[in-house]
């Protein structure tokens, strides 16, 4: 296992390596950034002033790897818009974000999984029906509109949920502030619903229609017909023996859902002005803040690196055919 | 069953406790709904309008402009001009405070315009980039404790009103602190201070002063347009920026709140490149023509793009000065699709065959000012409905538009909008100041416009200057590169409960709002 670890670790520097010169590459496609950066009525030796200043006037690659030297020192750079460390900016945002993450994958999960079985028991009946047409509605639906809907309706018309906004729990956590974060959580929830449905309910439909396959395939399997034979109820015969098994698909499913969700949480995150990391990284490309896109994008590589390899392991655990 | 009924009650608990965030707030706090974020409070690097709207309340001036136009004293009581107009002598008013305690001198005034311009501090905000520009800044001096002289490099008649947006800080603090500390706590001597900054949420000002009526102002940032709608109609927020048209009924018909639609100053227009570059291209040639760039002033009708796209009726423009200001003997281009077709005819452009006269590009940035991309559309049909055939190019603006803008390289039609005011004439004018000038997007180089600078620097009278003015504005309107368009209006949603009253410059000060 540990050599498994080992050999992964080295790869992940690979990727970030990759995902760093392509994230910069693309920030470069749309020429000198300088302008964005100064006055409309600057000069042409003031701008090449902040040209110098920002480091835009040195070759592409002469910038790329002066800024890779750095992130080995462990420097990431300042954000040009903030003028503070862009790390600092990101590792900021990330918290918010993570807990909307956590919030819409444990809702997702923890619907997914009972929808899916009860679409496979009750297979060909009006229940399977209709878990399956909300969860082709989940699939197509955008989900800012789907967000905005519950804006307008859950927020401002029948005023149950705050309509924007939102109330930290994991920063005062990981500061040490023990007793704001616990005195927020309930608030922190509250202010999770909707953007986190929001975010969830792609999720959610597919893992639900997932979890129906896995079940249906396995339900059909010579050993489950021999547990009912045995005179099993068919809560033990479901959850203990055919869960047990169609579980693995979706484990491999749930353990990129994270990274998935990550990314996907820009859009949500803008309609209901959530300050994580995604709406950061959107304001920072269109202000062409390198430094900071390239600090979330190291950031979200090694969150998903370590994601993918957690799965790995757990799979692994669960699957005793399975060697590392 | 004992568990769920435990979750069931833990939840409703947990509900009724957050309940207060729905609530309205509280009477001595004005919640403000910004669209777009707050960056930084180093008051040398900001630049964006809700940046600055936000900082005016924590940094005075030495002098103000109302949202009349009118430049009246602030910080300072007084001011001097030399009778070379190179040196302007501000005496503050006694009894000055800095939000540290200490005493605003005029100490702290030079110190502010001389850090503001050191290059070694790499500002590049509103201060160093557009206003040190524009009035060709040499250096500040403190002549005694409240006496504080600036010095320019050329007499310069707009000086007085631009030197209004440069915020005092003070040295004491500034000089301990570094450039990041600087930019997250602001000394300065406004009556509010900042109390606290959630970045990407909220900034929260406290009362330290006056005139403020408001104990404290939240600033939220909330980007998405119907978001910003919904918090004001659900009562959580008070005022909201950048109301989008097609919101405006939702929140008039709501009791809570109603839009305020103010004309604006800022100057929208479609400008023609007029550089060798772009003569070669298809279309670049015929507008380098001034009658076929006359004859396209008639060809769009603007009140009906105001009223059906803004929802507004537009204060129409002549030129490129506000209307208050402008030249009173010119009125706006009328709507005449058969005289632009007429006067193309006689500028030598007919229609060919398929009723084409020439094809031309027109660029615009995407999502910049309102409701722009459909007036892009709609301009470019009525532009080929008097026979060109416009090739409509819209891009996103803060990355592929502005570049290609500040390298003076969008065109040969493009749409923009320029800031303006009402406080002078020239202000709006010196986007044209040079044949260089930064702005001039245009290339434009017409002596008549451009050698006048130098007259109306020598000029001896306000009615003297006025008159040179007068003409410049009538050579512009006739041959000038802007195909004149509106002012653009501004939408801000408004509670019921506070009495704010909107200003046409795009800025929010919130001094004298306080509730009904």
């Amino acid at each position: 296992m540990w050599t498994f670890i080992a050999r992964r670790l080295l790869q992940s520097i690979v990727v970030i390596f990759g995902v760093t010169l392509i994230s910069f590459v693309a920030l470069q496609i749309g020429g000198d950034p300088t302008y964005l950066f100064v006055s409309e009525r600057a000069t042409e030796e003031e701008i090449a002033m902040v040209r110098e200043a920002l480091g835009f006037d040195r070759p592409l690659h002469v910038q790329y790897l002066t800024y890779l030297a750095n992130v080995v020192q462990g420097e990431f750079g300042n954000s040009l818009s903030y003028r503070q460390p862009a790390m600092e900016i990101v590792l900021g945002a990330l918290p918010a974000t993570i807990e909307l993450t956590i919030f819409a994958m444990t809702f997702a999960i923890a619907l997914a999984i009972p929808l899916g079985v009860f679409a496979a028991l009750y297979r060909g009946t009006p229940v399977d029906g209709g878990i399956m047409t909300v969860a082709m509605f989940g699939q197509s639906v955008p989900g800012f509109w789907l967000g905005i809907m519950m804006i307008l309706f859950f927020g401002l018309s029948l005023g149950w949920f705050p309509i924007s906004g939102h109330v930290p729990f994991l920063m005062p956590l990981l500061e040490g502030d023990f007793a704001t974060a616990f005195a927020n959580l309930p608030s922190t929830l509250y202010y999770l619903v909707m953007p986190g449905i929001a975010v969830s309910f792609y999720s959610l439909s597919r893992n639900a229609r997932l979890v129906r396959s896995s079940m249906l395939e396995v339900l059909g399997q010579d050993y489950v017909r021999t547990a009912r034979s045995k005179g099993l109820n068919e809560r033990t015969v479901v959850v203990h023996h055919a869960l047990r098994n169609a579980w693995l698909p979706v484990v491999t499913m749930i353990g990129l859902e994270f990274g998935f969700l990550l990314g996907g949480v820009v859009v949500i995150e803008t309609v209901f002005s959530y300050p994580g990391i995604g709406r950061l990284v959107f304001n920072a490309i269109n202000q062409r803040d390198i430094p900071v896109v390239q600090a979330a994008v190291i950031v979200l590589s090694v969150v998903f690196i370590a994601l993918n390899l957690i799965v790995d392991l757990v799979y692994a655990r669960i699957d005793p055919r399975v060697k590392l | 069953m004992r568990l769920f009924k435990y979750l069931t009650a833990a939840g409703a608990a947990g509900l009724l406790l957050c309940t207060t965030a729905l609530a309205t707030p509280p009477e001595d706090t004005l919640v403000v709904g910004l669209s777009a974020d707050v960056t930084t409070f180093e008051p040398a690097n900001i630049s964006s309008r809700d940046n600055a709207n936000i900082a005016r309340h924590i940094f005075g001036t030495l002098y103000s402009i109302g949202g009349d136009g009118t430049v009246s004293p602030d910080l300072a009581e007084n001011l001097e001009i030399s009778e070379d107009g190179l040196n302007y002598v501000y005496t503050l008013r006694e009894g000055l405070t800095c939000h540290d305690g200490e005493a605003l001198t005029a100490e702290d005034a030079a110190y502010t315009f001389n850090r503001a311009k050191d290059p070694a501090n790499g500002f590049t905000g509103n201060t160093p980039g557009f206003v040190f520009s524009s009035i060709g800044f040499q250096s500040a001096e403190a002549l005694d404790d409240r006496r504080v002289q600036i010095t320019l490099a050329a007499k310069n008649p707009i000086a007085f009103g631009l030197i209004a947006e440069v915020y005092i800080h003070c040295k004491d603090s500034y000089e301990k602190m570094s450039a990041d500390e600087a930019a997250g706590n602001p000394v300065g001597s406004g009556p509010y201070k900042l109390a606290s900054w959630d970045k990407g949420s909220e900034v929260v000002l406290e009362k330290v002063g006056e005139p403020a009526k408001m104990q404290r102002i939240v600033w939220r940032i909330i980007p998405e347009a119907s978001t910003r709608t919904a918090e004001l109609i659900a009562g959580n927020v008070d005022i909201i920026t950048n109301v989008a048209p097609d919101q405006i009924d939702a929140i008039n018909a709501s009791d809570i709140a109603e839009v305020q639609a103010i004309q604006g100053t800022r100057r929208m227009y479609v400008g023609f490149n007029l550089s060798d570059a772009f003569k070669a291209m298809p279309g670049g040639d015929a507008i380098q023509d001034p009658a076929v760039r006359r004859a396209l002033q008639y060809a769009v009708d603007v009140p009906t793009i105001c009223k059906q796209l803004l929802n507004f009726e537009c204060e129409r423009a002549t030129g490129l000065v506000n209307a208050v200001n402008a030249n009173k003997a010119l009125t706006p281009y009328p709507y005449d699709p058969d005289m632009a077709e007429k006067l193309l005819d006689e500028a030598g452009w007919p229609r060919a065959e398929d009723g084409t006269r020439f094809t031309i590009r027109f660029q615009a940035g995407r999502g910049r000012y309102l409701n722009d991309q459909n007036v892009v559309l709609a301009i470019a049909q009525y532009l080929e409905d008097v026979g060109l055939k416009v090739e409509v190019d819209m891009m996103e603006w803060a990355s592929v538009y502005v570049p290609l803008l500040r390298e003076r390289n969008v065109g040969p039609l493009f749409f923009l909008g320029s800031g303006g005011a009402l406080w002078s004439p020239l202000y709006d004018m010196t986007d044209l100041a040079k044949v260089d000038a930064g702005t001039n997007y245009t290339h434009w180089n017409d002596p008549r416009w451009f050698d006048r600078w130098t007259d109306i620097a020598n000029a001896k009278t306000p009615e003297e200057q006025r008159v040179i003015i007068d003409e410049m504005l009538k050579v512009f309107y006739e041959d000038g590169p802007w195909l004149h368009l509106y002012f653009q209006p501004d939408f801000y949603g408004v509670s019921n409960r506070v009495d704010f009253v909107a200003r046409p410059d795009e800025k929010v000060y919130l001094f004298q709002t306080g509730l009904k």
